[in-house]
């Protein structure tokens, strides 16, 4: 198996758009193309990550539409659909095409044009991912699913609305340095909790999630070029390596979880990942977790290794996780504020990392990042994907 | 059969799974019979859903997953004003969703 | 009384004495402070500037908000409408937002529309509220007659008050028929959706004095939650 580099990376400003999922698609993976000097080197193969098209916007077999699109002709091309975890899917994808010497050059585009319908359509999409007869039927959404897991979160671990509401302040902040990002703009603890006004400006969803615990409904894509490390070393500049891949699955229904505060896939992919790559969650400079719900970015963290189980909240209380903390979380904005296309969303999280590790952040980079991890949580929990990337030299 | 929510019982070595697989998660057993998921039991978490999917015109849906005696767990409506963690509940069958004109029937928790 | 003047009191609609509304003050998400209260009709020009730009935005309807609003706040300046009211939201002295309405009858209200100008913080949201709340608290109606352009919108108000049916009404605005608040759904709903605190300081009032327009681009940016880079 060869070692593999991403050697560009590319996103649209994601928010609400009123281009075409096919046209942000080609946005995205154009950026990442420039961005990859491949000279006369061709794309072999497309991956495509997406998980709406076929509902959302009627259309069908998108890889193929948008090889046609590039020109890419004659790649080879393919969706991938692994509910929100399709983009780390693509990308994993796209890593064995190139690692087992099927392809030297992989294009994975993510993403998804989810504004095309209102809101109740896209939240009963998404609730689609849930199992049909036992909780989909019930009026379960993915937000629904958040909710019992915070109240029994903060219930057995004291995690308590004002960390939550920690999460999205520091995402917020975090988005507003970011060009690409859908929300971008800060709030405060007294506008979403303190004040006699909070409970206004920031309405329950799914108690105890509220309005500012969940993520936005967005419109965008995002891609990464992969190639043989060997051949990104000779193109100069600094190198990012993909150091390990990790995915694990759990149950369907989440009442089947023997423990439901457990997010198993999540433990399990970051280990595979990390023991791949030969690293321990200790290295890690920075991150991009999975943060659709606040709650999520607090419980990943102590799956993923960095804290111990049911102290996240308390790391984030120190300001650990902050951009200029010891370990920054989401410099991006996450989920919450940067938006969730949710097949961009795998890929987007990469793309972050990528230009952290390559110091092309701008005023979100994290000082000196070499090493970065990524998890992409699809389903509610239920199918996971862990990855780590290094920077070379 | 409308009224009753199943799950299933592996022949091999009598494990009951809600909701029903194709695999014995016990056993890795391949054949079935239907059981009724019924009884009593206790809260383990609710939510109150306000940003609801198709078919609802409430203001809010009250969810759980409740743990019925003996172990087996479920999620479904949660038809109580004063909802706690560990609250003793029991199962009735009620029409949890209007779908496309077609009346849903699953599980509706009610305090004891 | 002059020939002009006799014409005026035959055009000139009669008024009700309609108590002003008390200003407030309400946090948002983003910490800032915006101060709700009512206009003058002197102020209506500064206003009918912000909003005719507007009238060629497409999205979200507003332009039809835009257009209508214009007219209206034209015609109560000019005193061609019966009892109208309108209440801005200003954050640090800049337009928010701009809300409208009338009194039909000391029991029943007409809501007429709602400008967004400042858009991701439920400003749309505070002042329909406010508007509510004017009508119910201050104006003693019994009801509120409601429809709206943008169905997005809307569907909002409907399930979250809610509002119910009242088809036997047609609404002044056209269209379809309207839809209502009663007096017993707003108590019941005002904790949860009417903020805002009461006296604003001397401080916020003298800030909020004057209404300080965002430039046109700006509005556009905001209103179209900023350009999309053209492929």
């Amino acid at each position: 198996m060869r070692k593999v580099a991403i050697i560009g990376a590319g996103m649209t400003r994601f928010g609400r758009s009123e281009a075409t999922l096919v046209d942000l698609l080609s946005q995205a993976s154009l950026a990442a193309l420039g961005a990859a000097s491949l000279g006369e080197r061709r794309v072999d193969a497309v991956y495509v990550a997406n998980m709406g098209a076929a509902r959302l916007n009627r259309q069908t077999a998108v890889a193929s539409a948008l090889v046609d699109a590039l020109q890419l002709f004659p790649a080879m091309a393919e969706s991938v659909e692994n509910g929100p975890a399709s983009g780390a899917s693509a990308f994993k994808n796209g890593y064995q095409a190139v690692a087992s010497g099927m392809a030297d050059v992989v294009l994975v585009t993510g993403g998804e044009r989810m504004r095309a319908v209102n809101n109740l359509e896209a939240t009963d999409f998404v609730a689609s991912l849930s199992h049909p007869q036992a909780e989909y039927i019930y009026g379960v959404t993915l937000p629904a699913l958040a909710g019992l897991f915070t109240r029994l979160y903060m219930d057995r671990y004291g995690v308590k609305p004002e960390h939550l509401a920690r999460v999205a302040i520091k995402n917020h902040a975090n988005a507003a340095k970011n060009p690409y990002a859908h929300i971008r703009q800060e709030i405060t603890m007294e506008g979403i909790l303190t004040s006699p006004d909070a409970v206004v400006n920031n309405p329950f969803i799914a108690d105890p999630l509220r309005l500012y615990d969940c993520c936005p409904v967005s419109d965008g894509a995002a891609a990464l070029v992969l190639c043989p490390l060997e051949t990104a070393q000779t193109l100069g500049g600094p190198v990012v390596r993909i150091g390990g891949i990790g995915q694990a699955t759990d149950t369907h229904a989440v009442h089947e979880r023997p423990d439901p505060t457990q997010l198993s896939a999540v433990r399990l992919a970051a280990q595979k990942a990390f023991s791949m790559a030969g690293l321990t969650p200790k290295e890690i400079d920075v991150a991009e977790l999975h943060d659709a719900f606040t709650i999520l970015e607090i419980a990943e963290s102590e799956e993923a290794g960095f804290f111990e189980k049911g102290k996240g909240h308390l790391a984030l209380e120190k300001g650990v996780t902050a951009l200029s903390g010891k370990l920054p979380i989401n410099p991006s904005g996450g989920l919450k504020a940067k938006g969730h296309p949710v097949g961009a969303t795998g890929v987007a999280q990469l793309v972050e990392l990528v230009w952290q590790l390559r110091g092309e952040a701008g005023q979100r980079q994290v000082k000196g990042a070499k090493t970065a991890f990524a998890c992409n949580f699809g389903g509610f929990g239920n199918n996971v994907v862990a990855s780590v990337l290094q920077r070379e030299g | 059969m409308e009224d009753r929510v199943c799950g299933a019982r592996c022949t091999a070595c009598g494990k009951e799974s809600y909701p029903a697989h194709a695999v014995c998660p016990k056993c890795g057993g391949l054949e079935f019979e239907a059981f009724e998921v019924s009884g009593e039991g206790k809260v383990l978490t609710y939510t109150d859903v306000y940003a609801l999917p198709l078919d609802y015109a409430l203001r809010y849906l009250r969810l759980a997953i409740v743990e019925l005696n003996g172990g087996l767990r479920a999620t479904g409506q949660l038809l109580d004003e004063e909802p706690k963690i560990g609250k003793r509940v029991r199962a009735t069958i009620g029409v949890v969703r209007t779908s496309g004109g077609r009346k849903i029937h699953g599980l509706q928790f009610v305090p004891m | 009384m002059s020939h002009e003047d006799e014409l005026e009191g035959l055009l000139r609609p009669p008024a009700m004495d309609m108590p002003p509304y008390p200003p407030k003050v309400i946090t948002l998400a983003s910490g800032e402070e915006m101060v709700v209260r009512q206009i003058d009709r002197d102020e209506v020009p500064t206003l009918l500037k912000a909003i005719a730009p507007l009238i060629w935005v497409e999205r979200d309807f507003y332009d039809v908000v835009a257009a209508r609003l214009f007219g209206e706040l034209l015609a109560y300046k000019r005193y061609r409408v019966r009892d109208e009211y309108c209440l801005v939201g200003l954050i640090d002295g800049v337009l928010a937002g701009i809300v409208n309405g009338r009194a039909v009858s000391p029991e029943v209200g007409m809501s007429y529309h709602t400008l967004t100008i400042r858009r991701g913080l439920r400003v749309g949201s505070h002042l329909f509220a406010a508007k509510m709340e004017y009508h119910i608290d201050f104006l003693k109606e019994q009801e509120v007659l409601i429809v709206a352009e943008s169905p997005i919108g809307f569907r909002r108000w409907m399930i979250e008050y809610p509002l119910d049916k009242k088809y036997e009404v047609q609404h002044e605005l056209g269209g379809v028929p309207s839809w209502t608040l009663t007096k017993k759904t707003y108590l019941a709903a005002k904790p949860r959706l009417v903020a805002g605190r009461r006296p604003v300081s001397e401080k916020l009032l003298e800030r909020a004095k004057a209404i300080v327009l965002p430039g046109d681009e700006l509005v556009k940016a905001q209103v179209l939650g900023d350009k999309e880079e053209a492929l």
